[in-house]
């Protein structure tokens, strides 16, 4: 019995997914519209955004660090890449380049305030978060960008696999999340990224420079949300100013529901993508029940401060 | 390989009239330092006698005012930690050491990663996971460690399983030279031992040491001559078998000037 409970993963690992099963239980015994293909299918389009998004929150998070403005930063990368296109007639890859390099470039704004200026990560995305959102309204004068090439929009088409629609965009926000695992698991630079927020002062003193480490992670989360800030285009057809108001803080919600602890160096990303489904799936299923978005809110709160204490809980059990 | 050093043992590291001053405080006044090949010379001193500046200097942590660093009988000049390590010294420091939800495997290889070969290592930084976790059981079996799993996280061993991964790390990857600083002073009596032990075995398997210690009994059970900070400078330098631990005090806090000793005390 012993030997059975170490060969288990972690009740960090494995508690995510049981909670997402439980759901799936719940809503499909009170709805009979929840347990679809096509209904998994919306699940996964509605998550897309706020996933991919999740992937650069992880790793920050993973370095015990913590990025309140990725949303913000999202929803510029959005506006940046329509207007470019619709402003200067730019080709899309022009474009999209060009709204990537703008949430790099405020991942290392980030970064180089964490690192240089040994700024608390809370602070410094506070104020970014402000920023970026003032910047994405002067740029936009507030108003959505509706002209909007089919070479933005692609991703948000589908292809049927049998009866159920899949969006490209869900399963390029799928490919990202393999490509990270690997990344964290497999190579150097991302067992680096672990060793930091374990213990960055042991990580130094081993030669590795933390924050090179650091800002090539915040760098890196602004990518991520540039590739958000293009399948947020894609899913709505438009650059909207007010987007991201809710993927920034369900990222964060989805890190720490995915079981990736909030002290830093520990937690898996898969464990993110399962994070954004219990979100997704919470606000799927209570809808179809017909309770009022305001509900929803509720009970994901209560979700993130569940999933804190297992984490803090587990913490302990280990000390 | 287990005979004893003397004094025609060639000199590893050698410093000569190193100072170092922070503002009006003078840290070290002309210290000298020297290292044989295959012993364990312990350095003792009271706080603000100089030894953590001394070692500073030497672990490449601090860059001397004045004064010279030798490597086998080279002159050595150590910018940064990493250019120490790069020259074959390696530290073990007290506590600060080990990532802990990391595995022992990962802890031993850190900022070291063995990449595969070809496209997937060089561009792709891929790690050879198996070849790091062969290496570190051959590595830990050397030093007879007795860790079973390589990938167990490094938090689920004790403080003295904890320290003997990192001096096991630092007895691995260096060349020349291994600086302990107070390697046992978190420790319990038992666990401290086995730290103890695993020390004298870096030193038996070629690699001299230079351990740092407050703890006089530790420091008298394996050190080959003992090396006494004061007052910014070396003291005296010791043979721990010809000597009280009382005596060693007092040369330590200055009760007791280094003429005092009968000629036998000093190690040559």
């Amino acid at each position: 019995m012993k030997n059975l409970a170490a060969k288990l993963p972690p009740m960090g690992t494995l508690g995510p997914f049981i909670a997402l099963l439980v759901a799936c239980a719940f809503f499909a015994s009170q709805s009979d519209r929840f347990l679809t293909l096509q209904n998994f299918s919306l699940i996964l389009q509605q998550v897309m955004v706020v996933g991919t998004i999740a992937i650069g929150q992880t790793l920050i998070i993973l370095t015990a660090g913590i990025d309140l403005s990725c949303g913000m930063i999202m929803a510029l990368g959005s506006i940046v890449m329509t207007k470019m296109a619709a402003d200067f007639g730019l080709s899309a890859p022009v474009a999209i380049t060009l709204g990537i390099a703008a949430t790099a470039g405020f991942g290392l704004v980030n970064g180089l305030l964490v690192t240089k200026a040994k700024l608390p990560p809370f602070i410094v995305t506070l104020g970014t978060l402000n920023i970026a959102f003032a910047i994405t309204q002067l740029y936009s004068g507030s108003q959505t960008v509706t002209d909007v090439s089919e070479g933005m929009t692609w991703l948000g088409n589908s292809f049927r696999i049998g009866q159920t629609n899949v969006l490209y965009g869900v399963v390029l926000m799928l490919a990202l999340y393999l490509i990270t695992w690997l990344f964290l698991r497999e190579t150097a630079p991302g067992r680096h990224i672990y060793a930091v927020g374990n213990s960055p002062e042991a990580t130094r003193l081993t030669g590795i420079s933390t924050d090179k480490v650091l800002i090539g992670v915040y760098v890196l989360a602004g990518v991520f949300y540039g590739i958000a800030s293009l399948l947020s285009v894609a899913r709505i057809g438009a650059g909207d100013p007010n987007a991201g108001q809710t993927e920034n803080l369900d990222a964060i919600t989805a890190v720490v529901l995915g079981g990736t602890s909030l002290f830093g160096g520990r937690g898996i990303i898969i464990g993110t993508l399962i994070g954004a489904l219990i979100v997704g799936v919470f606000r799927n299923g209570l809808t179809l029940m017909g309770v009022s978005s305001v509900y929803q809110i509720l009970v994901t709160g209560i979700l993130v401060i569940l999933a804190v204490m297992t984490d803090q809980m587990s913490r302990k059990g280990v000390r | 390989m287990t005979t004893a050093p003397n004094a025609q043992s060639p000199l590893v590291i050698q410093a000569k009239g190193l100072v170092k001053r922070y503002g009006q405080v003078t840290a070290l006044d002309g210290a000298d330092f020297e290292l044989r090949a295959g012993e364990i010379m312990a350095v003792i001193g009271d706080n603000g006698a100089g030894k953590s500046s001394l070692i500073k200097c030497l672990a490449g942590a601090t860059i001397p005012d004045e004064g010279e660093i030798f490597l086998d009988g080279q002159a050595a000049q150590f910018r940064s930690p990493i250019d120490a390590r790069r020259a074959g010294i390696e530290t073990v420091y007290q506590d600060l050491a080990v990532a802990p939800a990391m595995t022992i495997a990962e802890n031993l290889f850190l900022g070291r990663e063995l990449l595969r070969p070809g496209f997937m290592g060089k561009v792709l930084r891929m790690m050879d996971k198996r070849k790091m976790l062969e290496e570190s059981i051959s590595r830990m079996n050397d030093l007879k460690v007795g860790i079973r799993s390589m990938t167990q996280a490094v938090e689920t061993l004790s403080g003295g399983q904890r320290q003997c991964v990192a001096v096991a790390r630092a007895a691995a990857f260096a060349q020349h030279v291994v600086i302990m600083d107070e390697p046992t002073a978190a420790l319990g009596v038992k666990e401290g031992n086995m730290v103890l032990e695993l020390i004298r075995r870096v030193r038996d398997k070629g690699l001299p040491v230079i351990l740092i210690s407050h703890n006089m009994p530790h420091v008298f059970e394996i050190a080959d001559r003992i090396h006494i900070a004061r007052l910014g400078k070396r003291a005296a330098i010791v043979d721990p078998k010809n000597i009280s631990m009382s005596d060693t005090v007092a040369v330590m806090t200055g009760a007791k000037s280094v003429n005092d000793l009968p000629p036998q005390a000093l190690a040559h």
